[in-house]
């Protein structure tokens, strides 16, 4: 009855029946033949997206971004507020596995070519979200205010004070003055929780809209003209939604896994007086930071600001037709190349300034992951390789 | 000392008197009534390397405030002439009263900062006393402080700068023959040595242990008699000398039958305060099996828990730390039950188990709470991991149902794909 009674207030207000017709259409909305388990990582980009809101906004009612507080307005929502330190970890923990996700999902996108026309928007709009999700992690990084996050930062604005011409005015912009302090928590605070949450919000908007729009690319080659709109495939409710929801709870129960297994350390209060020793950033910035190593410093700006802008304007480079990614050899090659750089760059940078064991050696990597073997009655090293001296 | 050494000398004396006059006339010269030259060392040389490094040299005080004579003469007879006050060599007793004209007046010493009681003082000690009473085998200053090479106190190469004091004592009464005459040990530096006092000042170097001073004065030394040792072991234990003040040894002590600290600490030998005392010295005065070697127990037992439990939980509150746990809180309670701990050991003289066992409460109670907390910690962090095993239960259950609609979708009939999509 009350059900009734509801249908008929909206029925006489609005055009109930186009209205169900639209959601209609969009719940059952035909997807391609093609579509695979990779086809949930979007979805699940979204749901970390969401899960990050939800959990920054908890963190948000203690958080305090003031030099004084930040770290102890940390340590009290790991310690004393109610289940706390299980947002903050899974808050964490989901800035990772969002970027991990996001980056399976664009590496999907990459090999089934469903950026090629006429979704090169979309992709664009993806790459875009990606690098803002980095920029994400970068802000969010810095707000705990611990020695990690300090000199991270600090060293992440040196090298954007190293590009050329504007290089002084971005770094003292993203400081707020020569040094980081208070002015760049309070930045970085409002990039992290205003900017670029409605940023990314607007972006995902566009980006869902688009895909929702034009549909899921199939594995066909790029039509000449408009592609044809798909009348028939797999429902998108409920076929495509089971997949996402199994995927969707493996997800969640890896996250609140590490959640609790593997929690980060918060470590100690940032001490601009003390440098730790070999100073890293977050292992998503370390092929980056690796690579600047190898190259005199503009030289090495230069070339790894290559990479995300070759990833941004792909689909206008890569004009191919073919989808399958057995009919792109070059494509293919090009990709487990990268893949394999950044794995490289990223193993290289993980070991570098580290003492590791092998078969009951000790082995000390240098800045460039060079190991050498130390001796064990001095204190001296020998090289295994020929040291490698880098271009000046 | 050859003709070409005396030229050379000479030619200096003649340079020296130049530059003093210069400085006279341009007014720079100090107007003290310190001689500007000394020519003793003409002939005196081998003084000359001497007094180099020492104070008085370096403040411009000569010979002849010592010695008599006038050092501005050019000639041996001339500087030792009748008249210039010279009196070679002066006498201990000369020497005590020589060093007392600058150094009891407070005129010359106010500008250096330096007391000037040291004369006055020293005639009320047992030196001092035995000076002027006509014994010169007693040590005046220059035993204690050097000749001509004398330097300030708080260089470490002066004889009395506290890492070397013990051992210029030692230089007479380490002497058997000197303190047989006086019926004094010879052996108080070997002993001085193995106690708490000579090591931590002898080999840690700690020049605020205690040594021979510390006890017995320095310029007013004196022996201490029976009763005035806990004053002076009180000038640094103060609370165990307060805390004594209170016991039930004060009469006894008062009444001469007990020597404060000494009785059961012993004085050179003073090994380190360890509770072993309670089994070895108040059996000395006390049955073993009686009230009060009962009560000694008593205290020793608190003493013992209160050490142990700050220790277990020490160990405990560390490990947590290493484990991640945020041990803050825990942290800041140990202190408190660290200077519990503490207070403990200065409380132990007023021989009172009710007044030990205020202490001992505090430290047992708040060692269990530090123990409780870390304990509820540790059984949160492994709530939580148990509280994997339910999550990951619902998850499989979930997917399962998931998983089992989606095959069932898919074994619906005209629902198998052909793999090729249908286009308008």
């Amino acid at each position: 009855m009350i059900k009734g009674w509801i249908k008929s207030w909206f029925a006489d207000r609005y055009d109930v029946d186009q209205i169900e017709e639209v959601i209609k259409g969009q719940v059952e909305k035909p997807l391609p033949e093609n579509i695979s388990w990779f086809h949930t990582l979007g979805s699940m980009s979204l749901f970390l997206f969401v899960s990050q809101v939800f959990t920054g906004i908890l963190l948000l009612v203690y958080y305090r971004p003031t030099v004084h507080d930040a770290f102890e307005s940390v340590k009290f929502i790991m310690t004393t507020t109610y289940m706390g330190w299980l947002f903050r970890q899974v808050h964490a923990w989901g800035a990772n596995l969002m970027i991990i996700v996001l980056f399976l999902h664009m590496l999907r996108t990459y090999i089934t070519g469903s950026y090629k026309k006429p979704r090169e928007l979309t992709w664009v709009i993806g790459a875009a979200l990606f690098f803002l999700t980095l920029v994400f992690g970068f802000t969010g990084y810095l707000l705990p205010w611990n020695q990690l996050a300090y000199w991270a930062t600090t060293v992440g604005t040196e090298i954007a004070g190293a590009i050329p011409w504007m290089g002084n005015f971005i770094k003292t912009l993203l400081r707020g003055g020569g040094a980081v302090g208070g002015e760049t928590i309070s930045r970085f605070f409002v990039v992290h929780v205003i900017i670029l949450p409605w940023v990314l919000f607007f972006l995902i908007v566009a980006h869902l809209f688009l895909v929702r729009y034009q549909g899921i690319a199939t594995m066909d080659p790029v039509s000449p003209g408009k592609e044809p709109k798909l009348k028939e495939g797999v429902p998108f409710f409920p076929d495509h939604v089971l997949k996402e929801g199994i995927v969707f709870f493996i997800l969640l129960g890896v996250l609140i896994t590490l959640a609790i297994l593997k929690p980060f350390d918060l470590g100690e209060k940032a001490d601009p007086l003390q440098t730790p020793f070999a100073i890293k950033p977050e292992w998503y910035f370390l092929p980056m930071y690796q690579m600047i190593k190898y190259f005199p410093k503009l030289v090495g700006i230069f070339i790894t600001s290559l990479g995300p802008l070759i990833l941004v304007i792909l689909p206008f480079l890569d004009r191919g037709k073919e989808r399958n990614p057995f009919k792109r050899p070059i494509s293919m090659m090009l990709g487990i190349a990268g893949l394999l750089l950044l794995v490289g760059l990223g193993m290289l940078g993980a070991v570098a300034e580290t003492k590791k064991n092998f078969f009951g050696k000790t082995y000390e990597f240098d800045i460039y992951g060079i190991p050498r073997l130390i001796k064990a009655n001095a204190g001296s090293s020998e090289s295994l390789q020929p040291p490698q001296t880098p271009p000046k | 000392m050859n003709h070409h050494d005396r030229s050379i000398n000479a030619g200096l004396i003649v340079f020296s008197l130049g530059i003093l006059a210069v400085c006279q006339g341009s007014g720079l010269a100090q107007t003290t009534q310190t001689p500007q030259v000394n020519s003793c060392v003409v002939c005196h040389s081998d003084m000359q390397e001497d007094m180099k490094g020492s104070i008085h040299s370096q403040q411009g005080i000569f010979c002849d405030r010592c010695h008599g004579g006038d050092p501005a003469q050019s000639t041996k007879e001339l500087a030792k002439a009748p008249g210039t006050g010279y009196i070679g060599a002066p006498s201990k007793k000369q020497i005590a009263e020589m060093c007392g004209n600058c150094h009891a007046n407070v005129e010359i010493m106010n500008f250096y900062g330096i007391r000037t009681d040291q004369l006055a003082q020293y005639k009320t000690s047992m030196h001092g006393k035995k000076l002027f009473q006509g014994d010169t085998n007693v040590a005046v200053c220059s035993d204690c402080h050097g000749e001509h090479d004398i330097l300030p106190v708080g260089d470490p190469g002066s004889s009395v700068y506290p890492l070397n004091l013990s051992k210029t004592c030692n230089r007479c009464h380490g002497n058997e023959k000197l303190m047989s005459q006086y019926k004094l040990p010879s052996d108080i530096f070997k002993i001085y040595q193995t106690s708490v006092h000579g090591k931590a000042l002898l080999e840690k170097k700690d020049t605020g242990a205690a040594s021979c001073i510390s006890c017995h004065g320095y310029h007013g030394a004196v022996p201490p008699g029976a009763r005035d040792v806990g004053t002076t072991c009180g000038k640094c234990h103060m609370n165990e000398k307060k805390h004594f003040l209170e016991s039930v040894h004060v009469t006894a002590s008062e009444q001469g039958k007990f020597s404060e600290c000494i009785s059961c600490h012993g004085n050179h030998e003073v090994k380190p305060a360890s509770k072993v005392l309670y089994d070895q010295t108040c059996i000395r005065c006390h049955s073993a099996e009686g009230p009060e070697a009962k009560r000694g127990g008593e205290i020793l037992k608190m003493l013992t828990e209160a050490e142990e439990k700050l220790r277990s939980t020490t160990a405990l509150v560390k490990q947590a730390s290493i484990e991640g746990i945020f041990v803050e809180p825990e942290m800041a309670s140990l202190e408190s039950v660290k200077t519990n701990v503490i207070a403990m050991a200065p409380l132990q003289h007023t021989l009172s188990p009710e007044r030990v066992s205020e202490l001992h409460k505090k430290v047992i109670s708040n060692t269990a709470d530090i123990d409780r907390s870390i304990h509820q910690k540790r059984q949160s962090l492994w709530l939580r991991k148990l509280a994997l095993i339910p999550m990951w239960a619902l998850i499989i259950v979930m997917i399962s149902a998931l998983w089992a609609k989606y095959r069932q979708l898919h074994a619906r009939p005209g629902n198998k794909k052909d793999g090729k999509e249908k286009r308008s």
